[in-house]
């Protein structure tokens, strides 16, 4: 293999990997308290929402993959199919958590990090429970979830060409991204640090920190990548 | 046969197969006790309420199933390799994955309550562990069974080229995410929060000051698992099997219209992103529809 093959895979790792940092800032996740209707958000961890719509996003890549191939347009293809994957199932989970939210527990979607929906200017405060701090998926998370899950699918398809571009076959390469994915997001996860609403909260601006430490994280993992071919 | 017919039969197959899983993924989650609501169950000793809830928070979700699905496709990879019918080494592979699941619901359950009895009084109740864990390993099998045999589909006839186990340890995520996600919410903010009214989101003052008793006599997880039954579990299947089926569907749609020769594949590619981008917009439109009917329906906080 000749230098450019591999420096070219070690940069789209690396670009992956900050990608899907900065996506999992944009999924509202409000954790434990939003199983409670406490916080809003999608009720579970960050973490694991995003590896959720992330690893559908990742078999449509690899799905498109396997019949288009990995020419430019082929390429562009797969990241587009990689974020449109993403994009339909975080976008039906927020969709049947709002209805289990509005029909099964009688709550109005209410983000309490900002006193006007940014999108479609309603106002949110009045609709808080008391003691909570918001509960289900109004508009501009919903918004957000949708950015977000375009990024990590994009992300998580990149990492998975770049692997196959290094010549490893499409389980391996499935394998390896599933795994590069986790790393990502547990990082963003860390940064963080609980429940998040969007790109309208203020934990959002945190974001540069996750994105640099994806980024040196990413950077190892496809030098870890590129030492396991060559030594095959 | 035309092959775009048996996939667009597999695809159909593999929809309702996710919506079973689905079901049955969070309704065992509500038998159990797992996920996110269950840090009020291991809270409610904590608050004074002795509850006779099975409570089995192995890990996330989305990673105990992760865990179950690929148990299952492992083996079912491996049987198969044998020769077996892969039919035969499906089950075989997902009646071992049960097995997996019970032991770490019963040492999950053990663990967890005999960690509270001495400072809070938690009893282990031994029928509690004997009348659940069939439950729970039965609603596990379904689920682990639907999402194996789905996997399968997705790799012999619907084209993904990542082997059976990693197939089916992507599977057992993406369930984990969406119950915990959907379902768990209708269990956590709901039932085990029935006796403050109907409405409104649990202050985090009330957190662990669950429902001790039941419609009849003291609640357990079974009494959860009927009530969310009707609406927290059905909606949980209803996502994944729309998951499921719309991004397949697109695909399928697009090589319907494109043309599925050897020409018109990257035609074919783009009308299914097309077509992708017009559902997430139909789900948005959904999702603001449904958020000005519930402003609308009840209104501001008036006190």
């Amino acid at each position: 293999m000749d230098i450019v093959s591999l420096i070219v895979p070690l940069i789209e790792i690396t670009a992956a990997g900050a990608i899907i940092n900065a996506s999992v800032h944009f999924v509202p996740v409000g954790g434990a308290p939003a199983a409670m209707a406490t916080s809003t958000g999608v009720g579970t961890g960050t973490t694991q929402l995003a590896a959720g719509a992330g690893f559908t996003g990742l078999m449509g890549a690899a799905a498109m993959a396997a019949s288009v191939g990995l020419s430019p347009t082929g390429i562009a293809l797969i990241l587009l199919s990689g974020a449109v994957s993403s994009m339909i199932m975080l976008g039906v989970t927020m969709l049947i958590g709002q209805l289990i939210y509005v029909f099964g527990i009688g709550v109005v979607p209410a983000a309490d990090k900002c006193e006007i929906d940014p999108i479609t200017k309603d106002p949110q405060k009045p609709y808080v429970t008391p003691g909570t701090t918001g509960h289900g998926v109004p508009t501009v998370c919903f918004v957000s979830g949708l950015i977000g899950a375009a990024l990590g699918g994009l992300g998580g398809a990149l990492a998975y060409i770049a692997l196959r571009k290094l010549g490893l076959d499409a389980g391996i390469a499935g394998m390896l991204a599933v795994g590069f994915f986790f790393i990502n997001a547990v990082l963003a996860s860390y940064n963080i640090g609980g429940t998040i609403e969007g790109f309208h909260d203020p934990k959002f601006k945190k974001m540069p920190n996750g994105v640099i430490a994806s980024t040196v994280a990413s950077l190892v993992f496809g030098i870890i990548s590129i030492l396991m071919v060559l030594s095959v | 046969m035309d092959t775009t017919l048996i996939a667009l039969g597999a695809l159909a197959l593999s929809g309702a197969l996710a919506t079973v899983a689905g079901c049955a993924e969070d309704l065992e989650s509500d038998v159990g006790s797992q996920s996110n609501p269950n840090s009020q169950v291991q809270l409610a000793p904590q608050m004074g309420n002795i509850h006779r809830y099975f409570n089995k928070a192995i890990s996330g979700e989305p990673v105990s199933y992760g865990l179950y699905v690929a148990v299952a496709g492992a083996v079912a990879y491996a049987i198969m390799q044998m020769g077996l019918n892969p039919i035969l080494a499906l089950i075989l592979g997902a009646g071992v994955a049960a097995l997996v699941h019970g032991a770490y619901a019963i040492s999950a359950y053990l663990g967890r309550i005999v960690g509270q009895s001495k400072n809070f009084g938690q009893p282990v109740y031994w029928d509690i562990v004997m009348s659940h864990i069939g439950p729970i390993v039965g609603h596990g099998f379904i689920a682990v069974f639907c999402m194996v045999l789905m996997a399968y589909l997705a790799n012999t006839i619907l084209g993904n080229p990542f082997p059976l186990p990693l197939i089916a340890l992507i599977f057992g995520i993406t369930v984990g995410a969406i119950g915990s996600s959907t379902g768990d919410v209708h269990y956590g903010a709901e039932r085990e929060y029935q006796k403050y009214p109907f409405g409104g989101g649990v202050p985090v003052a009330n957190h662990g000051d669950i429902d001790i008793k039941a419609e009849y006599g003291l609640r357990n997880g079974m009494d959860s698992s009927y009530f969310c039954a009707r609406l927290g579990g059905v909606l949980t299947g209803i996502c994944f099997g729309l998951i499921v089926f719309l991004d397949g569907w697109r695909g399928i749609l697009g090589n319907i219209l494109g043309g599925s020769n050897e020409g018109s594949i990257i035609t074919a590619s783009i009308i299914s992103i097309v077509i992708g981008l017009i559902i997430v917009a139909v789900l948005t439109i959904a999702n603001r529809k449904v958020e000005v009917f519930a402003r609308n329906k009840f209104g501001p906080y008036t006190k």
